[in-house]
């Protein structure tokens, strides 16, 4: 029986870009209310089971307590510990159930630990965060309708997703982590509060993907060169003085002019070195690795990230089948508009 | 804001001598020298550590039940403390406060504090001092999980945020008050959600890593000096011994005492530090053993002092 | 000397003291654009600006705890407390922080702030409006507790409260504001802590607080004619008591009748009376006897509040029964 996924993260939303920044606050009861619509859509689209991962906010358990939906809603079977590592793990027990789909609410970074537990169900990502470039703001009532679509193969796959490219970040040659839209060299020495919003420390930009209108980094890259995210390049941009100004969304209501010195468009399979010790990687947006020279850090351009439910795609492929407006008996259309009933 | 390397050394001592401090009065409260209640910071030193390293001595901040991480943290004696925790006349309040009461004015501490969320209205009002006067200095309000379902809290927010008073709320999610845990005490169990009610820009940090907490103090404590208003930082922590020393604390499993106890902020930093190379062994030697020395010393010196005479027992009520 | 009323002599308080010390400010609810909401505020908005006449939202632990914190670090607030039955939601504030910080740091802080207040009934505002509990802060150590009855008193022992390094509740009766009296013009003060008689006599001393004292002083004067001499003795400031004062008329008339709006049952009367039980047995002729509201909730219609509050006739019988007349 078919089976969708949802991993809502309850710790998007609140990091310390509220504070640099100017990033939108996304409570916690915001992601109630957006599983609550996804559980609605998923209902109505014939779905009956939904597998989702146990958070510390109980996000899925509280969308359940003010709606009735003939849906068998169940946690991934593991021990939550309220840590990033949670959606990494609930990721890989949904694969290993053979989920059709799995939903996420999170930011770029939410989806960078999933993509880190499975590349191999297609992720369909709701934006709760901020900064974000991998998931879409988009309503919940028709995201959960298209992970329906895809999970019950109502709609082809090939049709409703794309597969996206990622970065690599490798340690002496050895895959140590991944990147869903950048990997940021800065000079910094410490995680600390993960975000990374002083655009001074930056020396090293990585792509995967690159639209001129998106934010953060890599919109930096996209005001010189876009980039799909689905095709089968990235880029490469050295920061720094006497370098061709770039004036981009770096972060939400943060709008720098940088020196680009170097722009290179990278094929899939290249690899920019890490330079400069002691240093931090960022990886889409927050501080993940440490580089103390010690080892060689590098960042690979890879084919093979998550496959990704594109909402607007997949709601184009259902209509082109008349999925949810079957045609009645007899061929003939249904009427253009509906009926009211009158008395 | 980064931090330098010696301010790093400053906040990882500051750590060790709390959990130094507080592991002496654990053992000296059992042996029965301790009179009265003493709440522990064992386990949160990140927290009040990563926080006043922002701070200077002309900053206020106002404590809690769980004081002692702050007032060392603020720069108080431990000699002073020890002996205020013995009920000595040496002690930071004469014998008259005990462990829940210890203040120095003199350094902006406006006292630990007996009332969960008695806090927070003082720390807007120290706020409100400065921005009266003209001072760019700002008032830091420690308070737990528990504290943040007071009326009081949330009024000191909204007057703040009103205001825009130079104040930070820093909230210490230990889980736990009391017994309560947090899940059993509000629905909206990310504090820093809270905050969206007043206006109040918020952040959730790991309260067991000192980077994570000293950058958002930072920011949020600069955001205050220049007179853009208040903040709340919630920090995710865990108290690792009970509420109270003799709390057996079975309201907890020893799954997640565990767990949180792997994530001890003290190891963590030193691990760091080593990796940094900011600290060598030797010299973690050498602080360790120049702190203990320290609270030893106070030991000593509390034991020593004298006990208040009975007919101080109505001094001090009246300036 | 000037004639104003009990309002203005305490809006002249204010004023005489925000111009003599920048550190005084006045936070509370509607006591900026309003003028209070007994119009003991008005005007101090438009001399001295928003950061010294702080309106507060509804939020009385924020602003009273807000002005504690202030004054321990350095400020001298003037708080009001609209009606001092308000204190019930933000009692911690003042009782639990204000009073005792000193106390708990070992007298290393100094709280200056005053925390003013309406009490009182009379004009029919029932059992959340109406009250005295001024016995509730005397049982309180780290507080002072004061009670004035004319605009001169208002006027002096608010000025006194302002510039005294401890947390001062100052309780004004709302049937006073309107009353006139003559009041020294510029700088004035009275001692805290210091009674006044308000009326000498030789046969029975009447202690009387707030509204309570021109009713013992219409009640003397109806005495009189009968031939009984009562002095009036006013205490102002119920903590510290001025227990010399009490104690040297006592010694004088020997015959002792203490007068309040408060609930009899553990009102300030019980105290003012054990005191002088204590110190003074020997010269009384005569059972102490005390004239106070009964043990019920402020009433809210007419009759019935009428009956509640100490009236004149009430005081003259109780002096009239400890002469034995």
């Amino acid at each position: 029986m078919a089976l969708v996924g949802i991993i809502a993260n309850p710790a998007s939303g609140k990091d310390i870009r509220r504070l640099v920044a100017f990033g939108s606050v996304f409570d916690n009861q915001e992601k109630v209310r957006i599983v609550r619509r996804v559980l609605l859509g998923l209902a109505a689209m014939g779905m009956e089971r939904v597998c989702y991962m146990p958070d510390t906010y109980h996000i899925v358990e509280r969308a359940l307590r003010r709606i009735q939906v003939p849906l068998e809603v169940f946690p991934a079977d593991f021990r939550a510990r309220g840590e990033p590592s949670d959606s990494t793990e609930a990721a890989r027990v949904m694969e290993a159930l053979g989920t059709g789909c799995v939903v996420t609410l999170g930011g770029d970074g939410t989806n960078r630990v999933v993509a880190k537990g499975s590349c191999a169900v297609p992720v369909l990502p709701i934006s709760t965060g901020t900064n974000n470039v991998f998931p879409a703001m988009i309503e919940a009532t028709v995201a959960g309708l298209a992970a329906a679509l895809v999970a019950r193969g109502l709609v082809p796959e090939e049709e409703a997703t794309f597969r996206s490219t990622q970065l690599e970040v490798l340690r002496d040659g050895e895959p140590a982590d991944l990147a869903l839209v950048d990997a940021v060299v800065c000079d910094d020495v410490f995680l600390g509060s993960r975000a990374v919003w002083d655009i001074a420390k930056v020396r090293q930009i990585v792509l995967n993907r690159a639209a001129p209108g998106s934010i953060g980094f890599s919109s930096i890259g996209g005001l010189l060169h876009a980039v799909a995210p689905d095709a089968p390049e990235g880029l490469y941009l050295e920061l720094g003085p006497g370098g061709r100004p770039v004036t981009a969304p770096v972060a939400p209501g943060l709008i720098e002019t940088v020196g680009v010195t170097t722009l290179r468009v990278l094929g899939v399979g290249d690899r920019v070195e890490v330079r400069g010790a002691p240093a931090v990687v960022a990886l889409d947006g927050e501080r993940e690795v440490e580089v103390t020279g010690r080892e060689r850090v590098s960042i690979r351009l890879s084919p093979h990230g998550p496959r990704v439910v594109d909402v607007e795609r997949t709601m184009a492929a259902a209509a082109r089948r008349g999925v949810l407006a079957p045609r009645r008996r007899g061929g003939r259309p249904c009427p253009a508009t509906p009926n009211v009933p009158t008395s | 804001m980064s931090i330098t390397r010696e301010k790093l050394v400053d906040a990882y001592t500051t750590m060790v001598k709390i959990r130094t401090f507080e592991e002496h009065a654990a053992q000296l409260f059992a042996e029965g020298k301790i009179p009265g209640f003493v709440h522990l910071y064992v386990g949160e030193e990140a927290v009040a550590a990563g926080v006043c390293a922002t701070l200077r001595d002309s900053d206020y901040i106002t404590s809690t039940h769980r004081g002692h991480g702050h007032l060392i943290s603020k720069g108080g004696d431990v000699k002073r403390m020890m002996a205020e925790l013995f009920g000595k006349r040496t002690g930071y309040c004469k014998g008259k406060g005990g462990s829940m009461h210890i203040a120095d004015m003199t350094l902006g501490i406006m006292g630990a504090n007996g009332i969960v969320g008695g806090g927070p209205p003082l720390a807007a009002g120290a706020g409100f001092a400065c921005k009266y006067l003209g001072r760019d200095d700002v008032a830091v309000c420690f308070f737990g999980d528990g504290a943040a379902n007071q009326g009081t809290t949330h009024e000191a927010m909204n007057l703040a945020s009103c205001w825009k008073l130079p104040v930070v709320f820093v909230n210490e999610n230990n889980r736990y008050g009391i017994s309560c845990s947090v899940d059993r005490a509000t629905c909206v169990t990310d504090i820093a959600d809270k905050a969206a009610a007043f206006d109040m820009p918020a952040v959730s940090v790991d309260g067991n890593d000192l980077m994570a907490v000293y950058e958002a103090a930072s920011e949020a404590v600069e955001r205050a000096r220049r007179g853009a208003g208040p903040t709340l930082i919630e920090c995710k922590t865990y108290r690792q011994r009970g509420h109270f020393e003799g709390d057996p604390a079975g309201y907890r499993s020893p799954e997640e005492v565990a767990e949180w106890k792997a994530k001890d902020p003290i190891p963590r930093l030193e691990k760091k530090l080593l990796e940094m190379g900011v600290l060598a062994e030797d010299r973690i030697r050498e602080i360790r053993a120049g702190v203990l020395a320290e609270v030893e010393e106070a030991v000593r010196f509390a034991e020593e002092s004298p006990l208040p005479d009975p007919s101080e027992v109505t001094e001090d009520v009246y300036a | 000397m000037a004639t104003m009323t009990f309002a203005d002599a305490l809006n002249d308080a204010h004023r005489i003291e925000m111009r003599r010390d920048p550190n005084v400010f006045v936070v509370g609810e509607d006591v900026g654009i309003y003028g209070g909401i007994f119009g003991v505020t008005k005007g101090l908005l438009e001399e001295f600006g928003e950061m010294r006449v702080r309106d507060t939202p509804i939020t009385e632990s924020a602003f009273v705890g807000c002005a504690v914190g202030a004054a321990a670090a350095g400020l001298r607030p003037v708080a009001e407390l609209m009606f001092v039955d308000f204190i019930g939601v933000c009692l911690d504030q003042i009782y639990n922080q204000g009073a005792k910080m000193r106390y708990m740091f070992g007298g290393k802080a100094r709280i200056p702030l005053v925390l003013r207040a309406s009490c009182g009934a009379g004009i029919g505002a029932a059992a959340q409006h109406s009250q005295c509990l001024e016995a509730w802060f005397m049982h309180v150590p780290g507080l002072k507790v004061v009670m004035p009855s004319t605009p001169a008193d208002a006027k002096g022992l608010l000025i006194s409260a302002i510039r005294d390094d401890n947390p001062v509740v100052f309780l004004e009766h709302k049937l006073l504001y309107a009353t006139e009296g003559e009041v020294p013009e510029g700088e004035c003060t009275v001692p805290l802590g210091k009674a006044d008689v308000k009326r000498k006599g030789e046969d029975v001393t009447v202690v009387a607080t707030a509204a309570m004292v021109p009713k013992a002083l219409a009640a003397a004067e109806t005495l009189a004619a009968e031939g009984i001499g009562v002095e009036v003795v006013d205490p102002r400031t119920l903590l510290p008591l001025d227990e010399e004062t009490i104690l040297a008329s006592v010694k004088k008339t020997h015959r002792l009748v203490v007068v309040h709006e408060a609930v009899k049952f553990a009102g300030p009367g019980g105290e003012i009376a054990a005191m002088v039980a204590e110190k003074a047995f020997d010269y009384l002729d005569a059972p102490i006897l005390r004239v106070a509201a009964p043990f019920s909730p402020v009433p809210f219609s007419p009759p019935l509040e009428q009956a509640f509050i100490p009236s004149e006739e009430r005081i003259a019988q109780a002096v009239r029964e400890v002469v034995g007349a």
